[in-house]
């Protein structure tokens, strides 16, 4: 376990319990990165992202089968 | 979604694509729901535009999908993911024309700035707290805007930031401070 990884994560968790419990008028961010995962916790992926993935990827060509598979298939 | 997703991504012979190491459908599902949204907020913050971030997400996982192969673990796979989005946002810019001009103060002048920089950013308008964060990220160079974007992702360590940003994590550290101050004194300008 990186030690590093682990406090961030543990300052990040902090950062958002202290962000909830504040009012959403006025909230005071210590640094840029503070305020940037703020930010970054309160935007959401348009869900359409997700629906043209898989639209996407359905019309992907099927990768070809190995030379075994083929072999087999005989 | 991603439930959908996983279940779309296993009909399709998932056997055969992971033969062929095109696939491995449920990894996918599970890249998408654990990244994605950083994914997009780092798109969102480079090209300023949803729609654009829209996009480039869905570009950045299906690239992803293409040459899930080619991923060797060497590195967290976040840092893989953000190195795909980090070069398909500095292609779409470059195509939409879309640079971003620069405040044209360079280091020196932010180093002789007074120190307000550093004070703690107050946010009264939560509501408009993302057109002010854009509007401050625009103001800065390139490299402080991606710089602070991925160290505000808690899950990199300074070490993979200066992997994405090839330098050294000290050089990272180093950078960081000017990079805040730079941010603070813009945001603080937005109010």
């Amino acid at each position: 376990m990186n030690p590093l990884k682990t406090r961030l994560q543990q300052q990040a968790q902090h950062e958002v319990r202290q962000n909830t419990t504040q009012t959403p008028e006025a909230r005071q961010f210590a640094t840029a990165e503070e305020l940037l995962r703020f930010d970054a916790a309160q935007t959401e992926v348009p869900p359409g992202v997700a629906e043209r993935l898989q639209e996407t990827i359905r019309q992907e060509p099927k990768p070809e089968p190995s030379w075994w598979q083929r072999w087999f298939q005989k | 979604m991603a439930a959908t997703l996983v279940q779309e991504l296993v009909e399709r012979e998932p056997e055969q694509a992971r033969a062929a190491g095109r696939l491995d459908s449920p990894r996918l599902a599970a890249l998408y729901e654990e990244h994605s949204r950083a994914i997009y907020y780092l798109a969102l913050r480079l090209l300023g535009d949803p729609t654009q971030a829209e996009d480039a997400t869905h570009d950045v996982f299906v690239r992803a999908y293409r040459h899930l192969s080619e991923f060797k673990g060497l590195s967290n796979i976040r840092t893989w993911l953000y190195r795909i989005a980090i070069n398909h946002c500095r292609n779409l810019s470059n195509t939409w024309a879309h640079r971003h001009i620069h405040s044209g103060v360079d280091e020196a002048v932010w180093a002789t700035l007074p120190d307000r920089g550093d004070d703690p950013l107050r946010v009264i308008e939560i509501k408009e707290l993302g057109t002010r964060i854009q509007r401050a990220l625009e103001s800065l160079s390139d490299e402080y805007r991606l710089l602070l974007l991925l160290v505000a992702d808690a899950e990199l360590s300074y070490e993979e930031v200066g992997e994405l940003t090839t330098q050294s994590a000290d050089a990272v550290r180093g950078k960081l401070h000017r990079a805040r101050k730079a941010f603070a004194i813009q945001f603080n300008k937005t109010a």
